[in-house]
């Protein structure tokens, strides 16, 4: 869980970074993409986990890290650049998070040959083989628990993900999301009241 | 601390959240409070449903958008440096030119970034107040406004630091229609980026539309500016040169290609002011493909009036 936490603070411990910073500033594409290398496997897996789906990620990951090429001339160090690069992922994950409510594209079935399949049901099966211990996962819970992230508020469900996914303190989800360490923790008790009421029978 | 304010604060101890004394606190009653530990109890089984649903990244993802990332960063890469960026250069030629008054801008033959400033400035004195002569604001004026672009920054050994930059000047000129350096400033504030420049330089030109460069300036405007604004000034100036072979030439070719309704409707009209009869195989071929019924019964008429068949046959 702590895994990107920890990922984010040898990048920012990395004096690296700040050379690779001011090469892209400076128009090295090299650089640029080495300083995207450093960081788009956390980002990848927030977009996928959160999105739960690769093409939403992939899509993510683009706009993302376009807005990070095109602005990355206004970075001033003035924050670390862990933060900086999360709130433009975040804010592009949030658009995606509101488009899809309006889509109401909440079940993620996909169709398939063997008729209408749910895509999360794939990837469990997916990851399965690798932990046997999934396959004690039962489907039903498994619908219930993605019924009650559904119910978050698109800004709930950043801070839930970024919490209890990504591992990151609730003083650096206030300063990515442009907000304070008390309304992040606002934010969190409200995402998991709503998923204790929703799912109270199951814990 | 009472149960109410410790199952509040459940969520922030379970993911260590809490400030040290406060999760003191919280665990000194939990150890108490048997109704409090089973609300700790469903926290960790919420993580631990929610845990399992933890979705993995398809392992090559990663490889495949960093390509596609790359390739549109070197697309973009590629596109400012070919048009938008100055030349280098560009600053010193017209500098260069500036010398004196006027002296040297016969030299420039490229449309100049740093003309646009300059005849953004020059058109808003607006030429028809013509000021006697051709004068320059003195570049110490401090009411000129400098844009800087840093290229380098080296500290020197003394101690001093060096700092290379390109430096754009905005100066404001005015002076004759007939001053041929103001001519030349008019003309190249017409291929300017920005279209209002465009259409102001255009309509101080349309005067001079006599002249055979300036002529060329507003045939290359109504054939191949992007902003229709900017086309149809261009058209008005061109009125008085209707008759001209090769103004007629652009015009028909205008008529069959120009996306604007507008455009269209003027060109139909400079061009049967004066009808012949190459102009009517033209206004056929128009009437059948025109989908707006305004230019189409423009046509009609037109042909009608050269006692032409609307159709081809």
């Amino acid at each position: 869980m702590a895994q990107d936490a920890a990922g984010a603070v040898s990048a920012r411990l990395n004096p690296d970074v700040d050379s690779l910073i001011r090469a892209a500033q400076g128009g090295d594409d090299d650089a640029f993409e080495q300083l995207v290398r450093t960081y788009d496997q956390s980002v990848l897996r927030l977009a996928v986990n959160l999105l739960r789906s690769p093409e939403d990620a992939r899509d993510v990951y683009q706009e993302a890290f376009l807005r990070v090429y095109r602005n990355l001339h206004g970075f001033r160090f003035d924050c670390s650049f862990h933060t900086w690069l999360y709130r433009i992922v975040t804010n592009v994950c949030l658009d995606q998070l509101r488009k899809r409510r309006v889509r109401k594209e909440e079940s993620f079935v996909m169709d398939t040959a063997e008729g209408p399949l749910d895509r999360i049901d794939v990837f469990e099966e997916e990851a399965s083989h690798a932990n046997p211990e999934r396959c004690l996962w039962n489907n039903q819970i498994r619908q219930r628990v993605e019924q009650a992230l559904g119910g978050l508020t698109p800004r709930e469900r950043m801070v839930f993900e970024l919490r209890h996914y990504q591992g990151l303190r609730l003083r650096n989800i206030g300063e990515v999301l442009g907000t304070t360490e008390e309304a992040a923790k606002n934010c969190l008790f409200r995402a998991t009241q709503k998923m204790r009421a929703e799912l109270g029978d199951l814990l | 601390m009472t149960c109410d304010s410790v199952s509040k604060l459940i969520p922030l101890y379970f993911y260590g959240e809490l400030p040290a004394e406060e999760e003191e606190r919280v665990e000194d009653h939990l150890h108490e409070c048997a109704s409090c530990a089973r609300e700790l109890e469903k926290q960790r089984s919420l993580a631990v449903a929610l845990d399992g649903r933890r979705m993995e990244t398809p392992p090559l993802l990663a490889e495949e958008c960093r390509m596609n990332l790359m390739a549109a960063v070197r697309a973009e890469a590629r596109r400012p440096m070919e048009s938008a960026r100055p030349q280098p250069s560009s600053w010193k030629l017209f500098e260069r030119a500036m010398g004196g008054t006027f002296a040297g801008l016969g030299r420039l033959r490229q449309p100049l970034g740093a003309l646009a400033l300059l005849a953004v400035g020059f058109l808003a004195a607006r030429v028809t107040g013509i000021t006697p002569e051709a004068r320059q604001a003195s570049p110490s004026n401090p009411s000129d406004r400098i844009f800087a672009t840093v290229r380098s920054v080296q500290p020197e050994p003394s101690g001093a630091v060096q700092i290379a930059f390109d430096e754009t000047r905005r100066r404001v000129v005015s002076g004759r229609m007939d001053d041929e350096n103001i001519q030349r400033l008019l003309l190249a504030a017409a291929r300017e980026d920005n279209p209002a420049v465009r259409v102001e330089s255009v309509d101080v030109l349309k005067s001079r539309a006599d002249s055979g460069e300036v002529r060329d300036a507003l045939l290359n405007a109504v054939a191949h500016d992007p902003n229709p604004g900017v086309r149809l000034k261009a058209l008005e100036g061109l009125k008085p040169q209707a008759e001209d072979e090769s103004v007629r030439k652009t015009l028909a070719h205008v008529l069959l290609t120009d996306d604007n309704p507008a455009v269209r409707m003027e060109v139909v009209d400079l061009l049967v002011a004066r009808p012949d009869d190459s102009m009517v195989g033209i206004l056929q071929n128009l009437v059948q493909k025109e989908n707006n019924n305004y230019v189409r019964q423009k046509c009609e008429k037109a042909l009608k009036d050269m006692n032409a068949s609307v159709g081809t046959f």
